[in-house]
């Protein structure tokens, strides 16, 4: 792998935003997450790695409490964020996904226009005070998604009329619209077109600037061309984490060494 | 002796198939590359004993009764059939049967017996004819395909185009029916319009079908105008339509959603078993439950309220047709891909919120299909109306008067002695024609709906 540039950007000396303690995950008897303990960086992209089936969606969504949603998901363990229980019971779920956005591997823009698509967030949690206020709201997000110029002059054409890439870069759009703090990344790029995943590996790049990112990905050019840290599951179980350089030059494990150069996954 | 045929016919198609199918093993066991496995070439004869066969029986047992009867006519003595009608030579034929099966009343003329032994005789002959013909056809057959078993014989596209033929065959029977049942209708309404003008009949107000029962009677000529009462079922649909879709559409989602698992085991084949309730059965609710209760609770009002009111029986009709929208509703929403829910949720919306910002617009429109398939069930619902309903044909818009709808005056129309030369009786018709060319309307147009919507999301 001679194209991993290595990114040496200096990431240590932000705080830490998301910490998680020995947390296990259950679905009924399947057990998906083996007491994980980690540290996710503020403004930095941290990369989830692993083979299919080893829990990486499944800890992502333990972070914005999406797996409250599946009946049969059992999440023990302690999530914080910015030193926050996020599973205490007197955090509301709702709340709290609107402060941990999140974008599919599928992009699913709701059958709406696309302004609708954008301003759904922040009408439902009464970002705005008034229509220009959401007019901004709504300009701002598309152009933090990098599709404004695409889609200025049809604003209320439908969501679902664009490209895929058009249609997750919409995704993020409306993401970010709802001014999260962190940001969650499922795959985002797995249904696009080589094009289409430079520009969204490009929005992932400057989104840091301003959000905490965790993206899941199976590409390993893409966790070393857009994260700063790297979090390598194997089989339910977080098998080394540490930044990304160190994990695609130096790897301490042997699971690691062989699922980048390709043995295992 | 039909049996018999039956039991050849069956015991030759699996002995054909036995046959073929070691046949074929035989060949592919020599070594050669059968084009078709050889159980397609056992199904081969099956099928082509089989279908054939079956359809000679059958023809066989339908012109066995006539030709038989003719045969036994023809025989009887030269003069006995002179000067006598249809109807009487029907009773004479009646007898000889009644004979031939053992039943004597008094004592019959002996050309008569004579006559009914010829016809068991006759009976005998085509019974032991019939055995043979199956015998001798299944024989043909077996050998036909028997000596069709090579190795390159397409026995599979074979079978497929008598498989294929035979589900042409189903559907042109079903669409045969209806076009039947249209063109009935069709007659009639023509002899009804001849009767009684198509001006008059779509655009009056009266309806009072009865026809003078002598010719000097006075003011017994009838009207025939069907608006008062279509009005009738367009106020008794609106109110179940008014009763079943938000009771329908709010239960739908609630078990969709919000239930837990618990109570949507429970509640789901509830609701379906009412789906299972006779119609009669919703009638006798109406009747004894519901219209007793709107009659007393509007005069605690002080509002006079008809016995059989619109009310009663449409809300009765609506409650009936709540699994219907329920069930269409869920589907619907079902429907609706995993993924827009979680974008939804992964914003911050509630359940709520993402039910009825997501959910519920992008399954609208197979719930308006599914509303309007109710819609025309409402429409064609007789038993409820008739035990419910009034009988009375009133030009009211209000639902606590007494209404009757289209298919309470058919019922009423063809009850008792009928005869097919007077327009009451073809009114019936003429209402039918009207009310298969409404719901069909509907229907073209909430399927167009509904297919509309599926394609939404591929
Ligand atoms: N809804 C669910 N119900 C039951 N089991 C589930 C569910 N979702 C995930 N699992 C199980 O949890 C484990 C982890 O799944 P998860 O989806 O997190 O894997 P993943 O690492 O994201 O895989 P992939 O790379 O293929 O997306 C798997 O064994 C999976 O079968
Ligand atoms: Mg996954």
């Amino acid at each position: 792998m001679d194209d991993l540039r290595a990114i040496t950007r200096d990431v240590d000396i932000n705080a830490t935003k998301i910490s998680a303690r020995r947390v296990q995950v259950h679905y009924g008897d399947t057990h998906a997450i083996k007491n994980v303990d980690v540290d996710i960086k503020e403004r930095t992209v941290t990369a989830f790695i692993g083979p299919s089936g080893c829990g990486k969606s499944t800890f992502l969504r333990c972070i914005n409490r999406m797996n409250d949603t599946i009946d049969i998901c059992r999440v023990q363990g302690d999530i914080r964020i910015d030193s926050d229980d996020i599973y205490d019971r007197k955090v509301d779920p709702v709340q709290l996904r609107a402060r941990v956005g999140m974008v599919f591997q599928k992009p699913n823009p709701f059958p709406k226009s696309i302004y609708d698509n954008v301003a759904y967030g922040p009408k439902i949690h009464g970002l705005a005070r008034s229509k220009a206020d959401m007019d901004e709201i709504v300009e701002r997000s598309l152009r933090r998604g990098a599709i404004w110029d695409e889609v200025k002059d049809r604003l209320h054409a439908p969501g679902t009329g664009l490209s895929g890439g058009q249609q997750q870069r919409l995704c993020i759009a409306r993401a970010v619209a709802t001014d999260p703090e962190v940001l969650l990344m499922d795959e985002p790029c797995s249904a696009l077109d080589p094009i289409a995943t430079a520009q969204v590996e490009e929005l992932i790049d400057t989104l840091r600037e301003k959000y905490t990112v965790v993206i899941v990905t199976h590409s390993m050019q893409q966790a070393a061309r857009v994260s700063q840290k790297t979090a390598f599951f194997h089989l339910g179980s977080l098998v080394e984490y540490s930044d990304t350089d160190e994990i695609f030059t130096n790897p301490k494990d042997r699971r690691t060494e062989s699922y980048i150069s390709g043995r295992i996954g | 002796m039909t049996t018999l045929a039956f039991a050849i016919l069956l015991m030759a198609s699996l002995a054909g198939y036995a046959l073929n199918r070691r046949a074929a093993t035989g060949i592919r066991d020599g070594g050669a590359r059968l084009h078709s496995v050889s159980n397609y070439h056992g199904l081969y004869a099956l099928l082509l004993m089989l279908v054939p066969v079956i359809v000679v029986i059958l023809i066989w047992l339908v012109l066995q009764g006539p030709v038989v009867n003719a045969m036994v006519m023809s025989a009887l003595p030269a003069g006995t059939m002179d000067g006598l009608d249809t109807g009487q030579v029907d009773l004479i034929l009646a007898e000889i049967r009644s004979i031939s099966g053992g039943r004597i009343f008094g004592k019959p003329d002996p050309w008569k017996l004579a006559a009914a032994e010829h016809l068991a005789d006759l009976r005998q002959l085509a019974a032991l004819s019939l055995v043979l013909l199956t015998a001798l056809l299944c024989l043909a057959i077996m050998c036909f395909a028997r000596q069709k078993v090579t190795a390159e014989f397409r026995a599979r596209q074979a079978v497929e185009r008598i498989i294929s033929g035979l589900m042409i065959f189903c559907s042109v029977v079903a669409i045969f029916t209806t076009v039947g049942i249209v063109t009935s209708l069709a007659f009639e309404t023509y002899e009804f319009l001849r009767l009684v003008p198509l001006s008059e009949f779509l655009f009056g107000l009266n309806w009072e079908p009865q026809i003078p029962i002598r010719a000097d009677q006075i003011a017994a000529a009838g009207a025939f105008g069907w608006i008062p009462v279509i009005l009738g079922t367009i106020v008794i649909t609106l109110v179940a339509i008014v009763i079943a879709v938000p009771i329908g559409l709010l239960s739908a989602i609630y078990l969709f959603e919000f239930a837990p698992k618990r109570i949507r085991a429970v509640a789901k084949p509830l609701l379906e078993i009412l789906a299972g309730v006779p119609t009669v059965v919703y009638g006798f609710f109406a009747i004894l439950v519901v219209a007793p209760a709107i009659r007393s609770f509007g005069a605690s009002m002080g509002i006079s309220v008809a016995p059989n009111t619109a009310l009663a029986a449409g809300s009765v009709m609506g409650i009936m047709l709540v699994p219907f929208i329920s069930s269409f509703a869920d589907d619907a929403l079902s429907a609706v891909p995993r993924a827009m829910r979680d974008g939804a949720l992964a914003l911050g919306a509630t359940r709520a919120e993402m039910v009825l910002n997501v959910l519920f617009p992008a399954a609208i429109p197979g719930i308006v299909g599914g509303a309007l398939l109710a819609v025309s069930r409402a429409i064609g619902e007789t038993m409820i109306v008739v035990m419910a309903a009034g009988l009375m044909a009133n030009l009211t818009l209000n639902p606590l008067e007494s209404v009757t709808t289209v298919t309470v005056q058919i019922v009423t129309l063809l009850i008792g002695d009928t005869s097919f030369d007077n327009p009451k009786t073809l009114a019936a018709f003429a209402l039918g024609m009207m009310l298969f060319l409404v719901t069909l309307v509907i229907n073209i147009f909430a399927l167009r709906i509904v297919r509309k919507y599926r394609e939404a999301y591929d």
